[in-house]
C-alpha cells in the first residue's frame, strides 16, 4: 500500500465515523412532535370523540392513540394540575363523562382568557380513555 | 311499631351519608425512574385516575401507558412500541385496599396498601406503604415501591441492557377530592 492510499483509507475511515456519530446522536436526540407546528390528523367534534369510545374502546384506541386531533366543544371546567399547567375539561351536559384537554406549559397564560360554556378548538395528542377522553400536549386554536 | 320504623330509616340515612362518600382525583402523579450506569430515564404522568370507597378503604387505579411523557422522544417511542407495548396493554391498573382505613386520622400518618397491579397484561400481588392525608374536602396518598421489569413480562433487548436498570421505581402521589354527580 503506498503512502496515499494508506492516507485516503484513514480519512475516509474517520469522515464514516464521524457520519455515524452524527446520526446517532441525531436520532437519539430526535425531538417531540410540536404540536403547535403540526398539522392535526384528525378534526373532530368532543362529542364524537367521547361516543366512539364508549361505544367501541379497542377501535377507538386504534383509530386515535398518538394521533393528533383537533377537537371542538364547549368548556365544562378549566383548572390546573399541581405545576400550574391548564386543565380543559370540555363536555355537552347530557353526556357521560368528557374530553379532558392537558395543556402545554406554553398555553397557559392563555387559559384566563377563556370562559365555562365557551366553544373551543383545541389540537392536542389522544393517549386514551379512562373515565374520560385524555388529550396531552394540547394548544388552543380557536 | 312507628317509633321502630322511624328508628330504622334514621340509621339507614346515617349509614348511607357514611358510606356513600367515594374520592377521585383525574389528574394523579405518577412517574418512574430507571438508573443504571449508562444513563438515568425518568418518565412522568399526569393523567393518572384514581378512586378510594371510603366506606370499605377499597383503592382502584387506572394508568394511560401512553400518556407517560419522557425526555427524549425515542425513549418514549421504545417505551410504548418495544417495552410495554401500549397498543396492545393501553393501560396499567391497581385494585386494592388501604389498610385500617376507618382508623385513619391526622397528617402524614403511614398506611399499608395491599392488592393486584396489572402492567403489560400480567398481574401481580403488590404490597407498599405511602403517606396518607385524610380530611373531610380531601385525601392525599403519596409514596414509592420498585417494579421488577422481568416480572411483568417485559423483554429488555441485550442491547440496552446496560441502559435500563432491572427494577424501576415507581413514585405516585394521588391528591383525591370528593366526587361529586
Amino acid at each position: 500500500m503506498t503512502r496515499k492510499t494508506r492516507i485516503i483509507v484513514i480519512i475516509s475511515m474517520l469522515i464514516i465515523a464521524l457520519i455515524g456519530t452524527f446520526i446517532y446522536t441525531a436520532v437519539y436526540n430526535k425531538p417531540h412532535i410540536d404540536v403547535s407546528e403540526t398539522a392535526p390528523n384528525i378534526s373532530i367534534e368532543s362529542s364524537v370523540l367521547l361516543d366512539d369510545f364508549l361505544n367501541d374502546e379497542t377501535q377507538a384506541n386504534s383509530k386515535y392513540l398518538d394521533q393528533i386531533i383537533e377537537i371542538s366543544g364547549a368548556i365544562s371546567e378549566i383548572t390546573t394540575n399541581k405545576d400550574g399547567n391548564g386543565i380543559i375539561t370540555l363536555s355537552n351536559e347530557n353526556s357521560i363523562g368528557s374530553v379532558i384537554c392537558h395543556l402545554s406549559p406554553e398555553e397557559n397564560k392563555k387559559i384566563n382568557s377563556l370562559k365555562k360554556e365557551q366553544k373551543i378548538t383545541i389540537k392536542g395528542i389522544c393517549t386514551g380513555y379512562l373515565m374520560d377522553v385524555i388529550l396531552v400536549k394540547c394548544v388552543l386554536v380557536y | 311499631m312507628k317509633s321502630i320504623n322511624i328508628l330504622l330509616c334514621f340509621f339507614l340515612f346515617s349509614t348511607i351519608s357514611f358510606g356513600q362518600g367515594k374520592f377521585l382525583t383525574k389528574q394523579g402523579y405518577a412517574s418512574f425512574f430507571s438508573s443504571s450506569p449508562a444513563e438515568d430515564i425518568e418518565a412522568n404522568n399526569n393523567q393518572v385516575l384514581s378512586i378510594i370507597d371510603t366506606s370499605t378503604g377499597t383503592i382502584a387505579i387506572s394508568i394511560l401507558m401512553k400518556s407517560f411523557m419522557f425526555e427524549k422522544s425515542l425513549m418514549q417511542e421504545h417505551f410504548n412500541e418495544n417495552y410495554v407495548e401500549s397498543d396492545k396493554y393501553p393501560k396499567a391498573i391497581f385494585k386494592g385496599q388501604i389498610l385500617d382505613f376507618k382508623n385513619i386520622a391526622g397528617n402524614e400518618q403511614v398506611v399499608s396498601i395491599v392488592g393486584d397491579i396489572t402492567i403489560h397484561g400480567v398481574t401481580k400481588k403488590l404490597e407498599t406503604q405511602g403517606k396518607i392525608n385524610k380530611t373531610e374536602g380531601s385525601i392525599t396518598l403519596a409514596g414509592d415501591f420498585p417494579v421488577k421489569v422481568a416480572d411483568f413480562g417485559i423483554k429488555i433487548p441485550s442491547v440496552v441492557v446496560n441502559n435500563i436498570a432491572e427494577t424501576i421505581k415507581v413514585t405516585f402521589e394521588l391528591d383525591h377530592k370528593p366526587y361529586k354527580k
